[in-house]
């Protein structure tokens, strides 16, 4: 069976930067795999390629079997891709409810029950039910992650990106945020590709692992193989001995 | 009773207020300034059902005013038809023009897509006074005839017109599309992410706003029964953004409210030629620092919560 | 040809000072300042009543003009402008309603017919086709000398730098210990400055009435659009432009034809490179 996602030697400039070099990988349905590296390994903008916020130089995409080339952002979550942001930017001036109604409305999903009471079903999957009338402005950090996710179930997506779900969190949060998007990942059936840092809750929450590093993979594997691999401790904490020069 | 409720009941109050005034005030002198307002009115509305919802500040909105007046003048004097076109032919050439801005001027952000706007407006104000065989050039086109014989009869007309748009918009606004907008006003890429097509709303919602702009420009015109350059001029939109910031930017009565206060102080005024202008800009500068969520909108809204 | 080459640059050079003096404030304040062509009428009526009713010599005239118009820029900027800054288009009403007030209240004072501002050059040089006034060229001259003086200042000194490092990132100027409130006042009192400076040059040539200062808004609106928002170079290259194709279309076709070019250009700038040609935020 084909996978859900193929990547194919997607390529990015950013004038002279190489930001992201012919980057190729293979995804499930139903997989649950993390992008690893440090920061400006090019891992959000291989994120805003995929989504269509940015064009690639070169290198294709098949989702489901078609090509995403040529898609801007909201045709892309409509052909089931979604995604959420690192920095969450939530609809302002509006209720918490009405942030994720408005995604219900999104031609793919429009047809698949009340948009209202299915913002709401939506909210109490992801633990939000109670707030669901506050103004989004006075939601915490952390809910403003669940509400992103929220969102981004709204489209009944395949694949979920999740750009640094867990950044900014507290040591408290993580761990629920993480259970969170483990039950979702089961009940819904979902493709998951998530970036993060955190390295202990996400290895405890991917199966695979991609490591990337100056734009490009470095590394594919489970978890365990990769926090052992050369070039991914490379990667984070370079090639110079302890007390060199 | 629910919001809907005290809504609907103030409604039809205000409706039957403004029905009221030439029965009130039997002179022709002040149902023509209420007619003047009416159309302001139908101008306020209609920005604020752009502007005011999706946060996205046309300051050419005089353009589809222009439009909809010079639609009005050239059929009824370069071609003598019947006045009723003017009507029909109106929301659609000014539809036209928010079609041909619009593609290419709502992708830009910030203060970008407002500027282009201005100049739009700006450059077809230009191009009338040059092309002033067709126009009449500064003189405009004069000669226009009255839909309608009696003052009062084109007052009620007017009403009739500015009612059933002001309904309209409302009721889009109170929709799933008036969603959709304020959540471009909330972030546009966030809307992108959830699915929705941004551009398409935006272009939808300006031509919807152009239509009833045009409209309204178009019985601006059968009741001054003359059309000149000014009614493209950036002034004119920037009278009409203050008239909606009066009001309560969102709200779309509250223009209107807006609208109809402004021109009904601007006439009071008039006796003041030279201070009229003084009381216009501290007013301004009034609602600025104090009330930056305008003065009717907020008004109502405490007469609301009083009963629901 | 020499007639259109002179008069394009001494126009040139004052749309530069008013583009750039915009520009400035917008750059590094996001401050669109409509009042700005209020601050040229300004500049020209303070020479008016300093040398007409206090009898000053012109060249001490025009130096208070100015300095008054940056001091009411800086107590515009500090009163009005700084409690509305979270909303671009309430600083836009603002200056707007600045604006109105000062052209009415030059209106109320002076009345609305054209006041003459005698010329510090009173000559006239007689050149091959062209016969050129002496004060042309005084603008043509102090724009340029200006221009070059406010180049030198932000490049060279230790205020010009903090402006410019306020215009880029305002928050980290802050960390760095710059002030970017006293920063704000500073570059509207210059851009006041440069705008009254522009007034007080053309006041001998041109029509002194109350409403004077709407077009010049508008053309220094339109270059800094198409130069590029925040971009000085793009300022000057702008005005440049517009100058010349205003000077040559009004030469060559009609002076309605020659209107048309400013706001002509601002669309057709935005539709097709909106970020104007040097400007450093996209449009997008």
């Amino acid at each position: 069976m084909n996978a859900l996602l193929q990547v194919r030697g997607l390529d990015k400039y950013f004038g002279g930067l190489h930001a992201v070099r012919d980057v190729s990988f293979d995804l499930q349905s139903g997989a649950i795999t993390g992008v690893l590296g440090p920061n400006g390994a090019g891992k959000t903008t291989m994120f805003n390629l995929l989504t269509g916020f940015i064009r690639a130089d070169s290198g294709t995409v098949l989702f489901d079997g078609h090509s995403l080339a040529g898609l801007v952002p909201h045709q892309i979550v409509n052909r089931g891709l979604a995604r959420t942001f690192q920095l969450a930017r939530p609809f302002a001036g509006m209720t918490v409810v009405e942030n994720v109604e408005v995604a219900c409305l999104a031609p793919r999903v429009r047809r698949s029950g009340k948009p209202r009471e299915r913002a709401h079903a939506l909210l109490n999957q992801v633990g939000l039910g109670d707030q669901a009338e506050l103004e989004v402005d006075v939601l915490p950090y952390g809910d403003l992650r669940r509400l992103e996710i929220a969102r981004a179930l709204a489209t009944r997506p395949k694949l979920l990106l999740l750009d640094e779900p867990f950044a900014g969190l507290g040591a408290g949060e993580v761990g629920p945020l993480a259970d969170l998007i483990r039950t979702l990942h089961k009940s819904e059936g979902l493709a998951i590709l998530l970036i993060e840092h955190k390295l202990r809750e996400f290895m405890q929450l991917v199966k695979e692992v991609i490591a990337m590093n100056f734009g490009e993979i470095v590394a594919v594997g489970t978890p365990a193989e990769i926090v052992r691999h050369p070039r991914v401790i490379e990667a984070y904490l370079g090639t110079a001995q302890i007390g060199g020069p | 009773m629910t919001i809907l409720k005290v809504d609907w009941i103030g409604a039809l109050f205000a409706v039957s207020l403004l029905a009221a005034i030439p029965l009130v005030f039997g002179s022709s002198y002040i149902v023509g300034v209420m007619t003047v307002a009416l159309c302001y009115g139908m101008w306020a509305a209609s920005w604020d059902f752009m502007s005011g919802l999706t946060g996205r500040e046309n300051f050419g909105h005089s353009l589809f005013i222009g439009a909809g007046a010079y639609t009005a003048g050239f059929l009824n004097v370069n071609f003598g038809a019947n006045p009723w076109w003017s009507l029909l032919a109106a929301p659609f050439v000014a539809v036209l023009f928010s079609l041909l801005m619009g593609f290419p001027t709502l992708r830009l952000r910030g203060p970008y897509f407002a500027l282009a706007m201005l100049s739009a407006s700006a450059v077809m104000q230009n191009l009338t006074i040059i092309f002033s065989t067709y126009t009449g050039g500064q003189d405009g086109l004069n000669g226009l005839f009255p839909i309608l014989d009696s003052t009062l009869a084109y007052y009620y007309l007017t009403l009739t017109f500015l009612v059933v748009s002001a309904f309209l918009l409302k009721f889009i606004a109170n929709s799933p599309w008036g969603l959709i907008l304020r959540a471009i006003r909330g972030d546009e890429a966030t809307c992108q992410a959830a699915g929705i097509n941004v551009t398409f709303y935006k272009i939808v919602s300006l031509m919807i706003s152009a239509a009833v702009a045009g409209l309204g420009g178009a019985l601006y015109a059968h009741y001054q029964l003359q059309v000149g350059p000014d009614l493209f001029a950036v002034i004119l939109s920037i009278n009409i953004i203050i008239m909606v910031y009066v009001g309560g930017m969102g709200s779309i009565y509250g223009p209107i409210g807006g609208a109809l206060l402004l021109n009904v102080l601007t006439e009071t005024l008039r006796g003041l030629s030279e201070y009229r202008l003084w009381v216009y800009t501290v007013l301004l500068v009034i609602i600025l620092f104090f009330l930056p969520q305008g003065a009717i909108a907020p008004l109502w809204r405490r007469i609301r919560s009083v009963f629901a | 040809m020499l007639q259109i080459l002179i008069y394009g640059a001494v126009i040139s050079s004052i749309y530069a000072l008013l583009a750039v003096g915009f520009t400035l404030i917008f750059g590094v304040a996001r401050i669109l300042n409509l009042a700005h062509g209020a601050f040229y009428a300004l500049g020209a009526y303070g020479v008016y009543t300093l040398t007409a009713n206090l009898h000053i010599p012109l060249w001490l005239a025009a130096i208070i003009s100015v300095l008054f118009v940056a001091a009411l820029g800086v107590l515009i900027e500090r009163v009005l402008v700084r409690p509305l800054r979270r909303s671009m288009l309430a600083v836009l009403l603002i200056t707007l309603a600045v604006a109105l007030m000062i052209e009415q209240v030059l209106l109320l004072i002076f009345g609305s017919e054209a006041r003459n501002v005698p010329s510090l050059v009173d000559v006239t040089y007689h050149l091959p086709g062209v016969d050129i006034s002496g004060q042309r060229l005084l603008a043509l001259a102090g724009g340029i000398i200006v221009l070059v003086g406010l180049w030198f200042f932000l490049q060279f000194t230790r205020l010009g730098t903090a402006i410019l490092a306020v215009s880029q990132d305002a928050e980290a100027a802050q960390y760095m210990g710059i002030p970017s409130d006293r920063m704000y006042s500073i570059v509207m009192g210059v851009s006041a400055a440069m705008a009254a400076l522009a007034g007080v040059l053309v006041a001998p040539f041109q029509t002194v009435i109350p409403s004077m200062g709407l077009l010049p808004l508008v053309k220094a609106f339109a270059i800094v659009v198409v130069g590029g928002l925040g971009s000085i170079a793009g300022s000057v290259v702008g005005a440049l432009l517009l100058g010349f194709s205003e000077t040559i279309i009004a030469f060559k076709i009609s002076i309605e034809w020659s209107q048309i070019v400013s706001v002509a250009a601002v669309l057709i700038a935005l539709v097709l490179r909106p970020a104007g040609l040097f400007g450093k935020r996209a449009a997008f």
